[in-house]
């Protein structure tokens, strides 16, 4: 049947080329490369959305056909999402993760944009210095300022609350994050602050009311990011925290290791954890991309 | 570069408006103090401290009777800190480097104006939006030879494949260079993709003028525009090896036995469950050093190259 159908197809084809001269044999083999590379990339795609696909089915699954032969065919329950909800509260949990993300984000936004101001309108021979220096931080590893912090941590009673989740978080993103807006406030053409100041503005109006305004994408892609990052955080939710304010990584973890084997389970309680950031992520593609990339993706 | 914004800035140098002049000059520094304070305080302080925990002998509390560098010599016969310490390497070198050559592949791909580019990155990239934690419990799922690709592949009547990584005390370490392969590559892509949208089309028709192949092209004239982007990709998956730490936790637990430990989970145990937080603080000290040793030479070379090219 299938070779019946290529042939005239294939024939049909070279008439054209006939017809059209060498330009139209061109632009056929042309156009069937680009058919073959899209075909190749969605592939590729299948293959790398494949385990959070897997994931997702298996949540579904009972633990019995979680563990059975895999399969695409099993008829969908709920089962896992209640039974994970029963045996510990996930809103809770999310509801730190919601909490300690965006409070982190917002803390390191208010920190970070006068820095990132300055470092860009106002630039002394040190500021690519110190820029760096900050990015440097970063390359150090946080074990080695781990016992250190709980340390503190448990004699100021901050173990265990999102207080102190937040302030952790914000110190872990804020090196990006200053660097990350200092690119964005960059890119501003510096005639439009001048114009605004020769309007009699004062630096705060000039901050809120232009450049805030102007770099708003810049700025949400980085609060995306941050948010992202505090999100997925777990060495330190998992060091410092317990059953209080542990958000949704320290959740999944427990579900992990005392009963590794119940697969439907887990995989509800993750799916549940990494939903939003794939439902928003989605939706803010634009951003999700640029912010991920550190601004690389314009 | 300065002279240039101190003359679009005169009221600095006005001698007439000194107080407004000088908090003008200041006003950079006095708000970026707290950023750099904080970060000073925080980085440097926490480090002077873990640095003087691994000269006690503090077990469970922090003692502060020093001990000289006894714990160090202790960690120099600990057999499981240098798998630990063994493993980072293979897992880093191995991570950076498969990452980097799948990254630039795709990213070249998706450079050939396909169709639904777009959507085909948000895809690539969705696996770095994830938790490190999800990642592990996913692989853990896929690997497990009794439920993952071995029993799917075995299912499709393949009964002799064999692929059981994760049970493997030799080989679990790769199990850990897979998923982290896994999530950040498509990120690596999207730096390479912007890297290759930045790249002037006159260079690459000037080649393909002198008659030369796509590939050639690529290796010999798009690839070395793209040192940069290889730089701060470089930067970026170190800094994620070094910090790993949840993607063990969730996919091998170190193990089996140890074999799959990596220096954050060695000084986690030793600290916090074993209440050897001496030890524990001397081996975060030598990781730190390692960390430096590596990085700093490369941050530096590539900093003065492209200062003087």
């Amino acid at each position: 049947m299938t070779t019946a159908r290529t042939k005239p197809l294939a024939s049909t084809s070279n008439q054209a080329a006939i017809k059209e001269g060498r330009h139209a044999a061109f632009m056929n083999t042309a156009a069937r490369r680009r058919l073959g590379l899209t075909v190749l990339g969605w592939t590729i795609a299948g293959v790398i959305f494949f385990p959070i696909f897997w994931m997702v089915l298996t949540g579904f699954k009972t633990e019995a056909a979680a563990i059975a032969e895999p399969s695409l065919i099993f008829s969908p329950t709920l089962e896992s999402y209640t039974a994970v909800h029963g045996r510990a509260d996930y809103f809770k949990f999310a509801m730190n993760s919601v909490v300690v993300a965006f409070g982190s984000t917002l803390l390191a936004l208010l920190i970070a944009i006068p820095s990132a101001y300055s470092m860009a309108f106002l630039p002394t021979k040190r500021t690519k210095g110190t820029l760096l220096w900050m990015l440097s931080t970063k390359m150090l590893p946080p074990v080695g300022v781990l016992v250190p912090i709980y340390l503190l941590f448990r004699d100021v009673g901050l173990l265990d609350t999102r207080t102190g989740l937040i302030i952790v978080y914000t110190l872990m993103n804020l090196p990006i994050v200053v660097w990350m807006l200092y690119t964005f406030f960059k890119d501003l053409p510096k005639d439009i602050l001048e114009a605004g100041r020769m309007d009699g503005a004062s630096t705060l109006q000039e901050v809120l009311f232009l450049l805030l305004p102007l770099t708003l994408p810049g700025i949400a892609s980085t609060g995306l990011l941050s948010v992202i990052l505090s999100w997925n955080e777990a060495f330190w939710s998992l060091n410092l925290t317990s059953s209080n304010a542990a958000p949704l990584t320290a959740y999944i973890a427990s579900f992990s290791s005392p009963e590794g084997l119940f697969w439907a389970k887990l995989s509800a309680a993750s799916t549940m954890a990494i939903a939003p950031i794939l439902v928003f992520g989605w939706l803010t593609q634009k951003q999700m991309v640029r912010g991920l990339t550190f601004g690389a993706v314009k | 570069m300065s002279t240039v914004t101190t003359s679009t800035r005169p009221v600095d140098a006005a001698p007439g408006r000194t107080a407004a002049a000088r908090l003008q000059a200041w006003l950079p520094r006095l708000v970026l103090s707290p950023s750099i304070a904080i970060s000073l305080f925080f980085v440097y302080g926490f480090m002077l401290w873990t640095f003087i925990l691994s000269l006690t002998n503090s077990r469970m509390l922090p003692s502060y009777e020093f001990v000289g560098f006894a714990q160090y010599a202790r960690l120099m016969e600990n057999e499981r800190w240098w798998v630990a310490a063994t493993n980072l390497g293979i897992f880093g070198g191995l991570f950076v480097i498969i990452c980097l050559g799948l990254g630039l592949l795709l990213a070249i791909l998706l450079d050939q104006r396909i169709r639904q580019e777009g959507a085909l990155r948000t895809i690539y990239l969705y696996p770095m939006a994830l938790s490190f934690i999800v990642t592990g419990v996913v692989w853990k799922w896929l690997l497990n030879p009794g439920l993952g690709i071995q029993a799917m592949v075995r299912g499709w009547g393949f009964e002799s494949f064999t692929f059981d990584w994760l049970i493997d005390p030799k080989m679990s370490v790769y199990t850990l260079v897979i998923a982290a392969v896994w999530q950040a590559s498509g990120f690596v892509m999207a730096l390479f993709l912007a890297g290759l949208r930045g790249i002037d089309d006159s260079i690459i028709k000037a080649a393909q003028l002198d008659g030369a192949g796509l590939p050639r092209i690529y290796w010999r004239v798009v690839i070395p525009c793209l040192r940069p982007v290889v730089f701060s990709a470089v930067m970026i998956l170190s800094h994620i090896a070094i910090k790993s730490f949840d993607l063990v936790v969730a996919l091998t637990g170190g193990g089996p036995g140890y074999s799959s430990d990596l220096p954050a989970t060695f000084m986690y145990t030793h600290a916090f469950t074993r209440a050897q937080i001496g030890l524990g603080s001397a081996s975060a000290m030598l990781m730190l050093g390692g960390v430096l040793a590596i990085l700093i030479p490369y941050l530096y070379s590539e900093l003065r190259s492209r200062k003087h090219g």
